[in-house]
């Protein structure tokens, strides 16, 4: 039964089996002498009960560190929030910066209606944007995709092991 | 993170690590004597609830020179003992309304 014990322990996650599978089998082995002098009835509902406590707590434990592994960003790959704020702001002098630019252009006069106004100009702007928008967006997606190669490749979990051998 | 209000297992262990630092078996029996043999944790349900708690910073290991791996006694911290103190109060207060409430029915 112990053994059996043992091997369902390896349900857990790695990290919680380093913390806790040594304490958890002591402790088993503890209940289960005493179940033993109970008689076979309080053996059966001890078995019961440590099983189905074990495969629960093994689900929950695997259900509570999924969202972690799979949206939280790592601490290396985080930037402040005023980055953030700072990017909106930088976002919306540009947008305003154009507006003006349009409204200056519509109150000039045509001086020289041959050359005509500088429309060219002011239309290669937004395209840059777009290009510029574009670009860190394809970046940020390439980036996105290595940590998801790397993460799915379980090259994480090495750092995991080797903490636990120390 | 534990929510109020605490599960009966969570209180349960609170309540028993609150006089002295405890090991898992220990609390296990403490568990079982407090409900009278009405609630028998599993140690994948204790534990469970321990790595929660010891998350939450409500409950901590003790260092003991001597322990080994097997044998880790936990205590309760400052904000477990806080936490405890305010769901004690919480329940209390339940009570008194229940029993008013109660009373006033059959009134």
């Amino acid at each position: 039964m112990f053994t059996l014990y043992r091997f369902l322990l390896h349900f857990y996650p790695m990290a919680y089996r380093g913390c806790f599978s040594d304490e958890m089998a002591a402790v088993f082995q503890e209940v289960q002498l005493e179940a033993a002098k109970k008689g076979l009835a309080a053996q059966f509902r001890f078995f019961v009960r440590e099983t189905t406590g074990l495969l629960l707590g093994a689900l929950q434990e695997h259900l509570r560190e999924f969202p972690m592994r799979r949206f939280a960003m790592r601490t290396e790959f985080r930037f402040p929030k005023s980055t953030a704020v700072l990017m909106m702001i930088i976002l919306a002098g540009v947008v305003l910066a154009i507006d003006k630019g349009k409204a200056i252009q519509a109150s000039l006069p045509a001086v020289n209606p041959s050359i005509g106004p500088i429309q060219p100009a002011q239309h290669t702007f937004l395209p840059v944007i777009a290009i510029v928008f574009l670009f860190f967006y394809a970046a940020g997606l390439i980036g996105w995709a290595i940590l998801f190669a790397l993460h799915r490749s379980g090259t994480h979990r090495l750092a995991e092991l080797a903490s636990e051998q120390k | 993170m534990e929510a109020f209000p605490l599960t009966e297992p969570v209180l349960l262990i609170l309540l028993s690590l609150a006089g002295h630092p405890r090991h898992g078996y220990s609390i296990l029996k403490d568990v079982e004597q407090m409900s009278d043999g009405r609630v028998v944790l599993s140690t994948g349900t204790l534990y469970g609830a321990l790595r929660r708690l010891l998350d939450d910073n409500w409950i901590e290991r003790l260092e003991q020179k001597n322990s080994s791996r097997g044998r880790q006694a936990y205590r309760l911290t400052s904000r477990g003992r806080k936490n405890l103190q305010f769901e004690v109060s919480r329940l209390k207060h339940l009570t008194r309304l229940a029993s008013l409430r109660a009373v006033t029915k059959e009134a």
